[in-house]
């Protein structure tokens, strides 16, 4: 294991030639079984949009009102100025501290990748191990130690609790120096000779050639921040909530309005929806490189 | 800093290397004292207590019924979601691997769920299991059947629970065998129908068995993440009725945000934690492997 090396994961990142296969009627039934199942995966995100335009009376019409009969903003209007929280507020908040999360988390996993990955010192081989080795240890072991931490740090209710304590996580530099070994040492010889110095090869040589990898990295850590729950909701109240959390608390307040309700999660869910179907390329290959998992 | 200084990586190292202290070695340690000592956020002293926190799990307290009962709980749902979260995948990648119309269009909606927030997930199914006027109610109705009350019937409950996990992740794991999937040889397949094989053949002796690692991959992760079941049963039941569907981690939550019981708590998730580490070092295991050989 010491040996990791690159080809498997570059081998996955090249797009798979399937084998050409016959269109015959056998796979009209293939076809009509997807499209049932696709309808089925759709159907809750549809009921969702389907409801947030629906006054309260008409949420729970029986027979079911696949289509708004008297479609109405007023839940968009409600929730976007209800007194109980402020959406756009936590939207924000969850957009800053994800995109800041992001980009440090990239900083610290390239400059550490990239000394594993391309110098030799003493203790890199034990250092690296430890690292590796935190992956094993569950989030639950240490959410309540870091949560005193913060308490100690004064960080609760601020953007730093939302920040800093995940940027150090071992798999984007486990990813990125796996990626970073497969790069020719030739090319790093020919900057050498030209004069680079190592922060040179790094940001002319390196980073050019990992700008696939980097944005899958830079996709996982943007969601995963944007979505983590369970830390956001113990650390940050009020105004200071991110957006998942924030309507969570809505749900206690409306508890039989789902008009307004699914129209709190439509807010929280459509624009990532929207990122989604932008970028799903790069997710799914990255989830297919990477074998990452929440 | 010329180049041949030999303190040059360590200072490549050094941003990385304080925030792993800070807020992973730390922690850890930091762990093992609270659950050693009586910690309170507003006492002045935190007494030392020894093991007490750790005894309590096996003594006669209201932690110990609590904290083996969420356990169960949370072993329950990954036995119940795990082998739907991985046949289904599975089945879902079989449909989709060989071409047909609009299949990149399916594999995104199939995928889809997954990119949502596991509140904005919890809260839309918690509607479609409404007790009265969920989407799932009324159609039980309009088929002449009564109305289950979902959210607040023992065992009912972890309907939506497990549903709604499974609309949720599965396009993760889809994507993962489709991935492996693609690195079957063609070949394989060609001998196969030569020799006469059929689909069920074909998948049962070559796609099967070729997908072994995957399979245990998926498996592993799966049980995992199943194993950390929180915020669906926090915002789709509440963990109710009565702590019915309570996972473990809502607990020790629970045990530290609401009853300021931080050492108990520390304790707990130590304990729990260990359990995990068993899955987590296959899973390593499995990760490393990945990455080191030849497919």
């Amino acid at each position: 294991m010491t040996d990791l090396d690159l080809p498997a994961a570059s081998a996955r990142l090249a797009p798979q030639p399937t084998a050409p296969r016959r269109r015959v009627p056998r796979d009209i039934p293939r076809f009509v079984a997807l499209v049932v199942l696709a309808l089925l995966f759709l159907a809750p995100l549809y009921w969702m949009i389907s409801t947030s335009f629906k006054p309260e009376s008409d949420t729970i019409a029986s027979p079911v009102q696949w289509i708004p009969a008297r479609p109405t903003l007023e839940n968009y209007r409600e929730i976007l100025t209800s007194p109980d929280g402020n959406i756009l507020r936590w939207a924000w908040n969850s957009l800053f501290s994800s995109l800041a999360y992001t980009a440090a988390h990239l900083f610290v996993s390239v400059l550490a990748a990239y000394a594993f990955a391309r110098m030799k010192f003493p203790g890199r081989d034990f250092w690296f191990w430890t690292v590796l080795s935190s992956m094993m240890v569950p989030g639950i072991v240490t959410l309540i130690p870091t949560y005193v931490m913060m308490i100690q740090f004064n960080w609760i209710d601020t953007y730093h609790a939302l920040i800093w304590p995940g940027i150090s996580g071992a798999f984007g530099v486990f990813l990125l120096r796996q990626f970073f070994l497969g790069i020719p040492r030739e090319l790093e010889e020919a900057a050498r000779l030209d004069g680079a110095n190592s922060f040179q090869v790094l940001t002319n040589v390196i980073l050019p050639l990992s700008v696939p990898v980097l944005v899958t990295l830079a996709v996982f850590a943007f969601m995963g921040s944007w979505n983590n729950y369970v830390w956001p909701l113990f650390v940050v109240h009020g105004d200071m909530q991110t957006l998942p959390v924030g309507i969570t608390s809505f749900s206690s307040r409306y508890t039989t309005d789902y008009g307004k309700l699914m129209a709190g999660t439509a807010i929280a869910a459509v624009p990532v929806l929207v990122a989604y179907l932008l970028a799903q390329r790069y997710l799914q290959e990255g989830i297919a490189v990477t074998g990452l998992k929440e | 800093m010329s180049d041949q200084n030999p303190l040059v990586p360590y200072l490549y190292l050094l941003p990385h290397a304080i925030f792993f202290l800070v807020f992973t070695v730390y922690p850890i340690a930091l762990g093992v004292w609270i659950s050693v000592h009586r910690w309170d956020p507003l006492a002045d002293t935190q007494p030392y207590v020894g093991s007490e926190f750790y005894r309590n799990l096996f003594l006669d307290t209201p932690q110990r019924d609590f904290f083996w009962r969420t356990l169960v709980n949370t072993l329950l749902f990954t036995v119940i979601s795990v082998p739907l979260l991985v046949i289904t995948a599975l089945s879902l990648a079989q449909l989709l691997y060989r071409p047909v119309l609009f299949r990149a269009m399916f594999r995104s909606i199939f995928f889809m769920p997954g990119i949502l927030s596991v509140s904005v997930m919890g809260i839309l199914w918690k509607w479609l299991f409404d007790n009265q006027s969920g989407l799932v109610n009324v159609i039980l109705q309009m088929m002449g059947r009564p109305t289950i009350p979902f959210l607040t019937t023992d065992g009912w409950a972890w309907v939506p629970v497990t549903l709604g996990t499974v609309w949720w992740t599965i396009g993760f794991n889809m994507t993962l065998y489709l991935a492996a999937m693609g690195n079957i040889p063609a070949s394989l397949y060609e001998a196969a129908e030569l020799d006469g094989a059929g689909g069920w053949h074909k998948f049962r002796y070559i796609t099967l068995p070729l997908l072994q690692s995957t399979t245990l991959f998926v498996v592993v992760t799966t049980v995992l993440a199943s194993l950390q079941l929180f915020g669906q049963t926090q915002v789709i039941t509440g963990g109710g009725p009565a702590r019915a569907t309570q996972s473990v981690i809502q607990y020790i939550t629970e045990e530290a945000f609401g009853n300021n019981q931080f050492s108990s708590a520390t304790a707990m998730s130590f304990v729990f934690g260990a359990i995990m580490l068993i899955f987590t070092a296959i899973q390593f295991r499995t990760m490393a492997r990945d990455a080191g050989g030849p497919r």
